[in-house]
């Protein structure tokens, strides 16, 4: 359980400290979606692609035992010695006891992450052999005694001139900082060791039962070299990387250097089926013989995945670490922060498989739950998702921390208790607050202030207004009821105001369930499965009382956990789920439903341009949950006095991600900062939104960093347009 | 010379695949820093190949044998030049390390990533395409497949043992600051002479 000894915030801060880690990942998020989207320029249809490397997947880890058995019986009739390692401990002493019988004492290898994860090279040079990474990338970071901090580009987070620095010290010679120069020196230096190594060890990206094939996806052209000159070659692959057919590699050909380096396909692919033919020097005579192969399936925990109906998706994925190339966090903190030995939100999940639970913990709360990694996944994993499961998980088998579940059990998990103390915080922020927001905090808090105004607690929360706001129709078209969520009762009940107006406006008959409460996300994201529980049932218990068409909520989140969680969670209960199914099946999101009515009722007309420039902030399960996009951009169309314009990065997260912007500050302030510097670029005076979580994060954001830009909910500048 | 698959252009006759399909493969092979030379007849390709010795300052050549080097008589013609082409494996092992170039045939291209799929079972032709500065490939225009996917069909029904390289552009390496570097372990120039005429 080494992770829980990382101090992750320290960690964090000094990273956040690292210029050059920080210019370099800030280039390359600027640069990747273009290279990307460029290299898929000649794909038709990127979005079969990917299911068709799901699928085979999903096929091929359903059959796993029998594609397992296949390859090592093709690998074995071609030549092939084939070693099934269920630990790395195992893999090591194969390796090394194959090293001693055959005399070997220089070992080249090629990039392989799996040897990474089970630090093969310090076991080898403990037994006294040479070992040299050839890529690189590789090369640098061992010179550099580092670990990866990216699973393509492994030394992302060093400049020319600290590679300079660790070439001069390992050759004993000035080494200037010029690129091509020191491409030329390594060149030269591991040219030397190829051609004097005994034994070559690659990774594989892919291993073909239908031949026994594996096959190397590379650039450099290190990996030809080292399955060509030295006498053995040993293959180091995890049970992950099997296929069943030569066929089945196209889609992975196809998508993994597309999406990893932005190229069509790599400089090299190889494939090698069975023993080949090779020179060996005998008395000083070169002798042709078949080359020595061995494969060494690794488990390492990979089965134990393969069995489990949610984490057999790891299955799912071909290295690109294309997720890490999105993801918010990654790109401002880097592989050695968000990472163990695999990084960013495969490698938290890759960790808790393939090295601990613990070293898992350590990073788990760094996902955010944004989802803009599912978008580009070859696989299609659900990467946020496999994490919650996780953090549920651990939280079943070891409880929450003490004072978390104390608050969850007494405070969250009881409607009363939990708005009594909300009505009360209304009072006690009274010294700290200003206008509509704390700007005082006391001093220990003083750092999440910083940059950013927390909201405050309102005076009077929106289940108290309810009787005044409702109008009584003659005639309704349809019964609603209104989810309002915490943040709309609590902190923007004027937003749930201009939700009742609005709706009313279209002669819908609107009612407030009183039970209602929290939605349970945040309780969920944390781990907490059972209270979620016990919270969804209050919930669906309370609307089923109203008996309303629909069930409309003007926040993704809750949007989001009301339609798919509740049904997911309460599937297994019988005398529940039916209920849940019933429930779900009413929730709408706010603009999506009147952006549908309005279009019926003909009121969803482009009006002439012109007016106030106002920009759309699109939240993350918004967009990438509900699939809502283009609705809210339909109906600020229509709004007259308004012109929409966009901003760069509109669907990246603001920052806020629930609980994450008030733990992890110093993260989630750069990343609320970037989006109030694109909002201001692109000229907006306001930005919409539909998510009342993130116009928390960007009201503060804006009243310090840029006041005269209004960040509205839709629901708030639909109503402006409404008399009465 | 031996091969994984003996009869290569047997099977692209069952595949789609044309030399329409060249323009595609041009641009993207161009695309990944490779060097493309059209030519209509074996003897323009053999001319092509001397002038671009001529031009690099070659003086040692290592060759695998394709049957279009043994119809334009490359070898000796480069042998007129007064530079040395090794083609016994034996040598190939001894000089490939020293050569300037290493030349091979190649079974096919592929149109969607500008490759070139070279059947690489025997030592020899890995080390001419490996080991040397520059590797240049002789490719038949026609033998274009349109996409990986197609390649990856033809291989289905070819490859059963040995080793299948696809060689898009020269060896390059973006590991410092992502700055595009070629020529790290492999070669640093990809010459590929596509020739009209069926040899």
């Amino acid at each position: 359980m080494e992770g829980k000894h990382r101090d992750i915030k320290q960690e964090i801060e000094q990273k956040l400290n690292d210029d050059i880690l920080r210019q370099a990942l800030a280039r390359f998020a600027e640069a990747y979606p273009q290279s990307r989207a460029k290299a898929y320029e000649n794909v038709a249809d990127i979005e079969a692609l990917r299911d068709s490397v799901k699928q085979m997947k999903e096929h091929t880890v359903a059959n796993l035992e029998a594609i397992v058995d296949q390859f090592e019986a093709e690998a074995q009739k071609r030549g092939a010695k084939v070693f099934r390692a269920a630990t790395g401990d195992e893999l090591k002493q194969y390796l090394i006891n194959l090293c001693h019988e055959k005399g070997v004492k220089r070992i080249v290898k090629s990039k392989s992450m799996a040897s990474e994860e089970i630090h093969l090279n310090a076991a080898l040079e403990a037994a006294g052999l040479r070992v040299k990474e050839t890529d690189l990338g590789e090369w640098i970071i061992s010179l550099a005694g580092q670990k990866p901090s990216h699973m393509v580009m492994p030394a992302i987070h060093l400049n020319r001139q600290q590679v300079a620095e660790y070439f001069s010290q390992e050759l004993q010679q000035d080494i200037q900082p010029d690129i091509p120069l020191m491409v030329q020196v390594a060149r030269e230096n591991l040219r030397e060791e190829f051609l004097q190594a005994d034994l070559g060890i690659t990774g594989a990206n892919f291993g073909i039962a239908e031949n026994g094939a594996i096959g190397l996806v590379t650039n450099e052209g290190n990996a030809r070299l080292v399955t060509t000159l030295p006498r053995i070659h040993v293959v180091i692959i995890g049970y992950e990387k099997l296929i069943p057919t030569i066929k089945d590699a196209a889609p992975i050909l196809r998508t993994l250097p597309r999406n990893a380096t932005g190229q069509c396909l790599t400089s090299y692919v190889s494939m090698i089926s069975g023993q080949v033919p090779t020179l060996v020097k005998k008395d000083n005579q070169w002798v042709e013989a078949n080359k020595a192969l061995h494969i060494i399936l690794l488990d390492n925990g990979r089965l134990k995945a393969a069995k489990d109906e949610k984490f057999k998706q790891i299955f799912q994925c071909v290295r690109c670490a294309s997720c890490l190339n999105v993801c918010p966090v990654y790109l401002l903190v880097g592989g050695h922060v968000y990472g163990h030995i695999y990084s960013g939100g495969i490698g938290a999940i890759l960790t808790a498989f393939l090295n601990s639970q613990g070293d898992f913990e350590a990073i788990n709360e760094l996902c955010i739950g944004c989802r803009k990694c599912t978008t580009i996944c070859p696989g299609k994993i659900d990467i946020p998702g496999l994490i919650e499961e996780l953090r549920i998980r651990s939280v079943t088998e070891n409880g929450l921390p003490f004072t978390i579940r104390t608050v969850f059990d007494n405070i969250l998990s009881n409607r009363k208790v939990f708005h009594s103390l909300l009505r009360v915080a209304s009072l006690t922020q009274k010294p700290f607050k200003s206008g509509e927001f704390i700007r005082h905090l006391p001093l220990f808090l003083a750092g999440l202030t910083k940059d950013r105004s927390l909201p405050a607690i309102a005076d009077t929360p929106l289940r108290d207004k309810i009787t005044n706001i409702t109008k009584k129709l003659d005639n309704p078209t349809k019964k609603v009821a209104f989810f309002s969520g915490c943040n709309i009762d609590f902190v923007f009940p004027a937003t749930g105001e201009s939700v009742y107006k609005v709706l009313q406006d279209l002669n819908v008959q609107v009612v407030f369930p009183e039970d209602q409460s929290c939605c349970g996300k945040p309780i969920i994201g944390m781990g907490d499965l059972e209270t979620t529980k016990k919270i969804a049932k209050r919930n669906i218990k309370a609307f089923e009382k109203a008996e309303v068409d629909y069930i409309i909520a003007a926040c993704p989140s809750c949007t989001e956990t009301l339609h798919a969680t509740y049904a997911d969670i309460l599937a297994d209960d019988p005398a529940w789920a039916e209920r849940a199914k019933n429930f779900t099946a009413k929730v709408r999101e706010f603009s999506q439903f009147v952006a549908k009515q309005y279009e019926q009722t003909g009121r969803l007309n482009k009006e002439t341009p012109g007016g106030v420039k106002i920009t759309i902030h699109d939240s993350c399960h918004m967009k990438r949950v509900l699939n809502i996009h283009e609705e809210p951009r339909k109906l600020l169309e229509s709004t007259p006095g308004y012109e929409l314009v966009e901003m760069k990065d509109c669907d990246k997260c603001c920052g806020m991600a629930g609980a994450f912007g008030m733990k992890y500050p110093e993260l989630s302030l750069p990343l609320l900062k970037q989006k109030i510097q694109n909002a201001k670029d692109c000229g907006a005076q306001v930005i919409a939104i539909g998510c009342p979580a993130c116009m928390m994060q960007l009201r503060g954001g804006v009243d310090k960093q840029a006041p005269e830009i209004s960040v509205k909910h839709i629901a708030d500048i639909l109503a402006d347009t409404i008399k009465k | 010379m031996i091969k994984e698959c003996p009869h290569w252009n047997q099977v692209l006759s069952t595949a789609n695949h044309g030399s329409h399909l060249f323009d595609e493969f041009e641009t993207r092979a161009t695309n990944a820093a490779a060097t493309v030379y059209r030519v209509k007849t074996a003897i323009e390709a053999r001319e092509t190949l001397l002038q671009f010795i001529k031009s690099a300052n070659v003086t040692k050549v290592v060759a695998v044998e394709s049957k279009l080097q043994q119809a334009a008589n490359i070898n000796e013609a480069i042998n007129t030049l007064g530079i040395t082409v090794y083609t016994d494996p034996h040598e190939i092992a001894l000089h490939a390390e020293s050569a300037d170039i290493g030349i091979s045939g190649v079974e096919f291209g592929i149109a969607e990533s500008g490759s070139v799929c070279q059947d690489a079972y025997t030592v020899e032709s890995r080390l001419v395409s490996t080991l040397p500065p520059i590797h240049v490939v002789f490719l038949n225009s026609t033998n274009i497949v349109p996409g990986i996917e197609d390649a990856m069909n033809i291989l289905s029904k070819t490859y059963d043992r040995g080793y299948i390289s696809f060689i898009t552009g020269p060896s390059r390496t973006a590991d410092i600051e992502r700055v595009l570097t070629v020529g790290v372990h492999g070669p640093s120039r990809l010459i590929i002479i596509a020739v009209d005429e069926e040899v």
